[in-house]
């Protein structure tokens, strides 16, 4: 195998024909990141849980209110007389055109307050995880490290996370939703369709929602974490 | 004897810090030469510099003047992929709290430096396996940090700084969480592989144990070499450093 071919052009220039460097390059392979990230979720557990806790909630809470519309809009559309019924008896009618449009702007504002919270919650979960392994990020520096390999490694872990997350706490509100119009108006009238389309329709959203906001959240704490120097490993305060 | 491979070289090399508006000189122009195949310790009470100066010439820290040459590279003209690739190929690290990756087992934390440089893995595993050995820990590839004691979180820490054959070994305090006896054995293990692979070993450090392994001492107060001792010189102050260890 040739290794020229990895030869960095800028650090040929200083370190010239320096003996022993036969490649003048620093790597980390994707899937041994991915497998440093597969290792660290398992040892720090409990960060992990907390975090993924924090991100399943707010996307059950998305998800579930998603596919709590999409039931009722599909009920509502129905010409079956026993369904009208059962949202008279429930309260759940369709509202008119001006409460429809008041309803719809305060289920928004929450959803943004909610995405909003979470979005700092996660900030300062990631953070916290962060601050915790100033030593092990200064070691990993030491041991030749570019800041973009700790961007890739907080990144994939975090990415990880919020997508596992996400997908449980989807699955969950959906299933709460279902229970609730179920419950609300009769279970005999949600069909297997409706509830599909409607999950079909919220699940996928709710859950890329929930994956962006994990990855937005982590941006700044991998920029921590990324800037901060070899010499960190030194600490002993930490 | 042959000529003597300049390994470490520092011109008149200051170091000024600004601290709340004020100017602190941590380092006062040191010029020295470090040899490969030497055992250096940097000898100096807490707030000499000492520190200020190890991180200079471990490629850690950048002067504010002069001159550090690492194996015959200016650090200072270095960016900082060059740098993470002069940490990587030309520098070993050895701390003192050890800094494994707790994740990692010991092989893994040994192979770490090697797959950074690109080393091929069943080629990593295999010198990984044999440096481990090397620091007589042959049985315990497979252990994470947490299952190994001090010494022997060490003696990994040494296998790792060993991995791609650096030109230099920094040592931080590497006896400072040790016990008497493991510090001890830590230090034979450090003048062993001084002695048998011809390893450069430059420690920073408080421990007057360090004086009996060491080639040279160089101390350090007030930001300034205040005397640097060769082996001869040591020789005849061990004696009396003993004296007084056993009163």
């Amino acid at each position: 195998m040739s290794h020229s071919s990895h030869r960095s052009y800028s650090s040929s220039r200083i370190f010239g024909d320096a003996p022993g460097s036969a490649r003048r390059i620093v790597v980390l392979p994707w899937r041994r990141a991915f497998g440093m990230c597969a290792a660290n979720g398992r040892y720090r557990r409990g960060r992990a849980l907390i975090t993924f806790v924090c991100i399943a909630v707010v996307v059950a809470f998305f998800a579930s209110s998603m596919t709590n519309q999409h039931i009722l809009g599909a009920l509502r559309a129905s010409a079956d007389v026993r369904v009208q019924a059962a949202l008279e008896r429930a309260n759940a009618a369709a509202p008119d055109a001006a409460s429809a449009a008041r309803q719809r702007d305060q289920q928004r504002w929450l959803l943004a307050l909610s995405a909003l919270l979470c979005l700092a919650g996660i900030t300062n979960t990631i953070l916290m995880s962060v601050t915790e392994r100033v030593r092990e990020i200064g070691t990993l520096k030491c041991l030749g490290a570019l800041d973009r390999f700790i961007v890739r490694l907080f990144l994939i872990e975090n990415a990880c996370l919020g997508a596992a997350a996400s997908v449980a706490g989807a699955l969950a509100g959906i299933v709460l939703a279902v229970l609730q119009t179920g419950l609300m108006t009769a279970f005999g009238l949600l069909s297997a369709g409706v509830c599909l389309r409607a999950a079909w329709y919220s699940g996928p959203r709710a859950a890329a929602l929930g994956t962006l906001l994990t990855v937005l959240a982590s941006i700044y704490p991998t920029i921590v974490a990324a800037r901060m120097k070899p010499v960190d490993a030194m600490r002993v305060d930490v | 004897m042959t000529t003597r491979r300049e390994i470490v070289r520092t011109q008149a090399v200051r170091k000024t810090y600004v601290m709340g508006g004020e100017t602190v000189h941590a380092r006062r122009g040191v010029s020295l030469t470090i040899y490969a195949g030497e055992y250096i310790s940097i000898m100096g009470p807490s707030g000499s510099g000492k520190s200020t100066f190890f991180n200079m010439v471990g490629g850690l820290d950048k002067p504010t003047s002069g001159e550090v040459y690492i194996d015959e590279v200016d650090i200072a003209q270095l960016d900082p992929f060059e740098l993470a690739w002069l940490r990587c190929r030309k520098i070993g690290y050895i701390f003192q709290t050890f800094n494994l990756i707790p994740v990692m087992t010991a092989l893994e934390n040994v192979t770490l430096p090697m797959v950074f440089a690109g080393t091929d893995p069943d080629e990593a595993r295999e010198k990984g396996a044999a440096l481990l050995a090397l620091v007589g820990l042959g049985q315990r590839l497979q252990h994470k940090p947490a299952q190994m004691s001090g010494g022997q979180q060490q003696r990994v820490a040494i296998a790792r700084a060993l991995a791609n054959d650096p030109a230099i070994n920094l040592a931080d305090e590497p006896t400072g969480n040790l016990d008497l006896k493991t510090g001890h054995e830590v230090i034979e293990l450090l003048k062993k592989l001084k002695d048998e692979r011809g390893v450069t070993i430059i420690t920073a450090t408080h421990d007057m144990k360090m004086l009996d392994a060491s080639d040279r001492v160089i101390w350090i107060t007030d930001g300034q070499v205040s005397r640097i001792q060769s082996r001869q010189e040591l020789d005849i102050q061990i004696g009396s450093i003993d004296g007084r260890e056993e009163a």
